[in-house]
């Protein structure tokens, strides 16, 4: 009986580390990324595209963090926010009529944060690269659904290099989604004349893992 | 409508088509733009597969004001060209023949 379950649980962690997919870097174990950056590099943007106007919004007050296994991408787990009142278009006017009640609703919903869930086509791209969908909680206006983003993740061994940034482990996300307008309450008359119903929203963070 | 007149109005005419030629070589934005966006992306941002973009302070120049807080928001080919037929307008009447009284 003893040698069957040391045969089964020997093939356990065979199969576990024959199918887990994850980075071959330095670290290895649990690692937890922090985003917070105050010189306001990481960030989040959006695209919204009509025939009467191209709009960028742009957020540099990206927060939150994340933390997986390195050797499995699968174990990811962690929660980013954007301040509403952080997004810029470049006219100001514009920017106030977003906090508006009528679009984004800042004073009632501060905050849009996403909540990873669970990550699935993990495709090693290198050593350091995986490129995966990350599906998750997204909340915008105080609705949550669920959204599926397409991210590439980068991990770099601390460096000279890497320390011009941040201590520690670096990790670089770039992820994009698209969100639809009314899906979230944002019903405005304005939706589909001077913006877009459907968002491409955009991630460009980097963590580190220093503690 | 006299010489004076012909000329105020041929003077607002070329103005307000100069301004339209100015924007729509300025890019011809819809709205007029304090900010722009640019690319600061460095080399450890694209080892880390990530892009980096600042809003920095820069006029561009549009159809429509963008607001009306400062005077750069404000300045567009639509208000410009506003101004002028108000401009026009005003020397028109002016320099209208005024009748002298029996």
């Amino acid at each position: 009986m003893k040698k069957t379950l040391s045969i089964f649980a020997v093939l356990t962690i065979f199969t576990a580390t024959m199918f887990a997919q994850g980075f071959k870097v330095k670290a290895s174990g649990e690692q937890k990324f922090n985003f917070e950056d105050k010189a306001g590099r990481n960030q989040t943007s959006f695209f919204s595209t009509t025939p009467l106007e191209d709009i960028t919004g742009l957020s540099g007050g990206v927060q939150g963090s994340v933390s997986f296994n390195v050797n499995d991408i699968k174990s990811l787990k962690g929660k980013i926010l954007v301040p509403v009142s952080s997004i810029k278009t470049g006219i100001d006017l514009r920017d106030e009529h977003m906090r508006d009640a009528g679009w984004l609703d800042a004073a009632k919903y501060p905050e849009i944060t996403f909540e990873i869930k669970k990550v699935s086509d993990v495709k090693v791209a290198a050593d350091n690269k995986i490129t995966a969908k990350v599906t998750g909680n997204y909340t915008m206006k105080g609705v949550t659904k669920e959204v599926t983003a397409d991210a590439t993740l980068t991990y770099l061994d601390e460096s000279e290099q890497t320390k011009s940034r941040a201590p520690g482990d670096l990790l670089g996300v770039q992820a994009k989604f698209n969100v639809k307008l009314s899906d979230y309450g944002v019903n405005n008359k304005v939706v589909g004349q001077k913006v877009s119903e459907n968002i491409e929203v955009s991630v460009n963070i980097v963590g580190s893992n220093a503690k | 409508m006299n010489k004076l007149q012909k000329n105020v109005l041929a003077l607002g005419i070329i103005s307000i088509i100069g301004t339209f030629i100015y924007w729509y070589a300025k890019g011809a934005e819809i709205f007029t733009k304090t900010q722009i966006l640019v690319d600061n992306t460095t080399e450890l941002d694209k080892m880390l597969g990530v892009k980096n973009e600042q809003w920095v302070d820069k006029f561009v120049f549009g159809f429509f004001p963008s607001g009306m807080s400062s005077l750069m928001e404000m300045i567009s080919t639509a208000s410009i060209a506003g101004v002028i037929i108000v401009i026009t307008g005003i020397l028109f009447y002016l320099f209208r023949n005024k009748r002298k009284a029996a």
